[in-house]
């Protein structure tokens, strides 16, 4: 009897209706049951009455299929929250020496804060000033996040951005982009990883932790350029503690039109699936972009691109099939730059178009917003 | 009984080795569909690719006396597709294409794992309807909405599934494949199988291809709701509509716990407050949509409605309309178990039905929520429960429902309108139909399964 894997009564608000499949990207993939958010919970439930022992073989499988796009969160009229149940499920499965090589690593490096601070500090130096943000022909350029002013110094717990542990790393520019935009955030360096990636990999009291930890660096409204980051410190802050971007933006003039080409630029948006599944903010990006281009809603914007935090690692064949028909959709849709609002899929969506030699640019909102370009893809 | 390794050797080969799954977690979510408190693991689940396969399936299981059951989504509330004596679960999600649209003969053919949402999106592509629209119909197959013969809120002015079904391929048990009706509007030759597959929940054949009747879209559609005090009121205003003349495409009621849990869900801004919702709606012309809607609101108005209005555009009707589809899902808010339940009675004696419903909750001590179909009899009633675990509760609810479809058929009504029997109602079944029919339908059953191998434990068994 394993009994206390899941909160019993999350688990029973299932009625098996089936309202989720035709949500799920991996039911789609499919056709199976097993592989569906309802064929998921009769498996959580078959782990919590024992009648699946804990190392069976389509639970290790099943519960590292799910994306954990939370798509079937918003169908569901009987109000599941699958997302906790997920969270639940790998806590269980992948104890220890079972959870993946690379998401332990990846969890032991974003625990390090020198480390992280180091990260942006090295990437800075190794780039040198080919990237310093000469933001936009518009706007004044932005100082470095490192460099500006801290608001602890100023005291009272204003609002603060949040660097990311991955985002500082891989996309410094978002947030310097961010800084630019918004630019009475204040942003402190000595502030740590949300934990988000821990509660999606089996480490639920680690990602509460360091959620925590990262309330106390910041204390006072937290607003992140990550919606995945957003949806895990809601979810352990509350959501009056935390901000996306989009929407400490919502009310203030985007700025000046984007052109390409001589012409108005088209884009398309990715959601962030956190952003929108979780916390239910899809109108702000929208509305932004409207603002300064052609906005050109892509069919299946609100479906998962297959990144889904360290999915495309941990499952690179899957992930590329979901990437690819997306990728698809948005070359048919003829858009000049596709925005994300997350680092994972803005890192998926970049990775995905330089390797299909695409004229399609993935960029951050933030990015695109402070004119800040990307940098230039390789020949 | 698990299957003899010669048996997943042969399905393996007809299959491919992939599509064939008997790990134990795999046969765990396949124990059970829609319908709580039914579950039975089988002992492989198959996934053939088109109808050869199926048939090749087939015939190896009359030959080693396996039980198959064919499912589509298993988004169905009567377990029909619970395998209650093992065996295969025949999954036939692989078979999803639409072969065919056609505006100049109104009709469409289709693999049965099409969702009918899909379905009716290809349709309204060419300005086309398809019009069986059960709830379920983000999720439910073609094939499975066909054998479970499915209905919905069209159902007053289109019918049921059954009313749109002209032609289609099956495999019999022993695997032979047959092709039934066929494209044609008039066509009369022989026993009309046609018919008596749709609604046969895979007892029968496993359906492979339907050919099935479009019509034209309606140039315009609109809805509207009225609030009433009381769930009698609502059930008066719906006498008063039909003896208007009137015959929407949509009349749905909600009582009052229906519209709280609808309304957690969809935050449409229903009033919680009333004691009972008429969703109405009409297609059709603009004018002829706008006078049948005023004529339903006037009737609602005598009939007591405190409240009365007309969705504004089309995007709010739409709103309206996919909230009452997730009623049942959206009132298993209110608690761990909910058991829905589908009778029927004659139009003028839903009220009545409605009294008598709520004298047996009271009898059994059992919470029953209602809505339905209004305008055509069709009741939902549903019962909330703590949790499954409660067998004494439980017991009670079964109680309560046995005396419901009592009722329904002392009225003059069925025990189901649009579910089907599956599993769920075959013990009801001959208080229906009466020990010579059901013999009638056991011999029947027989003669296109002789060794009983297909949906063992519903239908003709």
């Amino acid at each position: 009897m394993t009994g206390d894997v899941f909160d019993p009564e999350q688990l029973s608000r299932c009625i098996s209706c089936g309202f989720c499949l035709p949500a799920c990207p991996t039911y789609a993939m499919t056709g199976d049951e097993a592989s569906s958010p309802r064929g998921r919970i009769t498996l959580m439930r078959a782990l919590q009455d024992g009648t699946l022992p804990p190392d069976d073989g389509t639970l290790a499988e099943q519960s590292s299929f799910c994306l954990g796009c939370r798509a079937c969160e918003p169908v569901c009229p009987a109000g599941v929250e699958y997302g906790s149940l997920l969270e639940q499920w790998r806590v269980h499965q992948w104890r220890g020496w079972r959870r993946p090589l690379v998401a332990r690593a990846l969890m032991l490096l974003v625990e390090q804060r020198w480390l992280l601070r180091l990260s942006g500090l090295v990437r800075r130096a190794a780039r040198g000033r080919a990237v310093t943000p000469q933001a936009g022909p518009t706007r004044a350029a932005a100082p470095a996040p490192a460099a500006a002013p801290g608001a602890a110094a100023a005291g009272g717990p204003g609002a603060q951005l949040m660097l990311g542990c991955v985002e500082r790393g891989l996309f410094p520019a978002v947030s310097r982009g961010a800084h630019a935009l918004a630019p009475e955030l204040a942003v402190p360096t000595a502030q740590g990883c949300c934990g988000a990636l821990h509660a999606h990999n089996g480490d639920l009291a680690g990602g509460e932790r360091l959620a925590e930890r990262l309330g106390a660096d910041l204390p006072g409204t937290i607003v992140t350029t990550s919606g995945g980051c957003a949806a895990h410190l809601a979810a352990v802050l509350g959501r009056d503690r935390v901000r996306e971007l989009s929407t400490w933006l919502a009310d203030r003039p985007a700025g000046a039109e984007l052109r390409v080409g001589g012409r108005r630029a088209r884009v398309a948006l990715q959601d962030s699936c956190h952003l929108r599944n979780g916390l239910g903010v899809f109108a702000e990006p929208r509305t932004l972009l409207r603002q300064v281009a052609d906005y050109v809603e892509l069919p299946s914007a609100a479906a998962c691109c297959g990144a889904a935090g360290t999915y495309s690692l941990l499952r690179p064949k899957e992930s590329r099939r979901i990437l690819d028909a997306k990728l698809d959709e948005i070359e048919a849709a003829g858009v000049d730059l596709v925005v994300a609002v997350n680092p994972g899929c803005l890192r998926q969506l970049r990775t995905g178009l330089r390797r299909r030699r695409s004229p399609v640019r993935a960029v951050h909102l933030a990015e695109l917003l402070t004119r800040v370009e990307p940098p230039p893809r390789p020949a | 009984m698990a299957l003899s390794a010669t048996v997943l050797a042969e399905l393996r080969g007809i299959v491919g080795p992939s599509h064939v799954h008997d790990a134990a977690g795999d046969l765990v979510a396949y124990a059970r569909d829609a319908t709580p408190l039914f579950s039975h693991r089988p002992d492989a689940v198959v996934f053939p690719a088109d109808t050869a396969e199926v048939a090749a399936v087939l015939a190896l299981a009359t030959r080693h006396r396996v039980p198959v059951v064919p499912r589509g989504a298993g988004s169905n509330l009567c377990a029909a597709t619970v395998p209650l004596r093992g065996g295969i679960v025949l999954v036939l999600t692989r078979l999803n294409a639409i072969l065919e649209v056609s505006a100049d003969e109104l009709l469409a053919r289709t693999q049965p794992g099409v969702t009918s949402a899909a379905l009716a999106d290809a349709a309204a592509a060419r300005g086309l309807l398809w019009a069986p629209d059960p709830g379920s119909r983000t999720v439910a197959t073609v094939g499975g909405t066909i054998a479970t013969c499915a209905g919905g809120l069209r159902g007053l002015k289109y019918g049921v599934t059954r009313n749109y079904v002209l032609g289609l391929e099956a495999v019999l048990p022993t695997g032979e494949v047959i092709r039934t009706g066929g494209r044609l509007w008039k066509d009369v030759a022989g026993y009309d199988l046609t018919r008596l597959l749709t609604g046969s929940e895979g007892t029968l054949a496993v359906i492979t291809e339907a050919t099935v009747a479009l019509l034209p879209a309606p140039a315009s559609a609109n809805t509207g709701v009225a609030y009433f005090p009381t769930l009698a009121d609502a059930g008066e205003a719906v006498a008063r509509v039909i003896r208007a003349g009137v015959v929407p495409a949509t009349l749905e009621f909600l009582d009052r716990a229906c519209i709280g849990a609808v309304e957690d869900f969809a935050h449409l801004g229903l009033r919680a407050d009333a004691g009972a919702l008429l969703l109405f709606g009409d297609d059709g012309p603009p004018d002829l949509v706008a006078a049948h809607l005023d004529r339903i609101g006037t009737a609602c108005v005598e009939a007591g409605a405190v409240e009365v209005t007309t969705a504004r555009e089309v995007a709010q009707a739409e709103a309206l309309l996919a909230a009452r589809r997730c009623a049942l899902p959206a009132l298993s808010r209110r608690g761990g178990v909910t058991i829905l339940e589908d009778a029927t009675v004659p139009r003028p004696r839903i009220a009545e039905m409605v009294d008598r419903i709520d004298a047996v909750a009271a009898r059994h001590d059992v919470a029953i929520a209602t809505f339905g179909h209004a305008g055509d009899g069709n009741l939902h009633p549903t019962c909330v429960l703590d949790s499954a675990e409660d067998h004494e509760a439980v017991r009670r609810a079964e109680a309560a429902f046995a005396d419901i479809f009592a009722a329904a058929i002392d009225l003059g009504g069925t025990i189901t309108g649009e579910h089907g029997v599956g599993a769920a109602k075959l013990p009801f079944l001959a208080a229906r139909l009466g020990e010579d029919q059901l013999a009638l339908l056991r011999r029947i059953k027989s003669a296109f399964d002789p060794a009983g191998v297909l949906n063992p434990g519903k239908l003709g068994s």
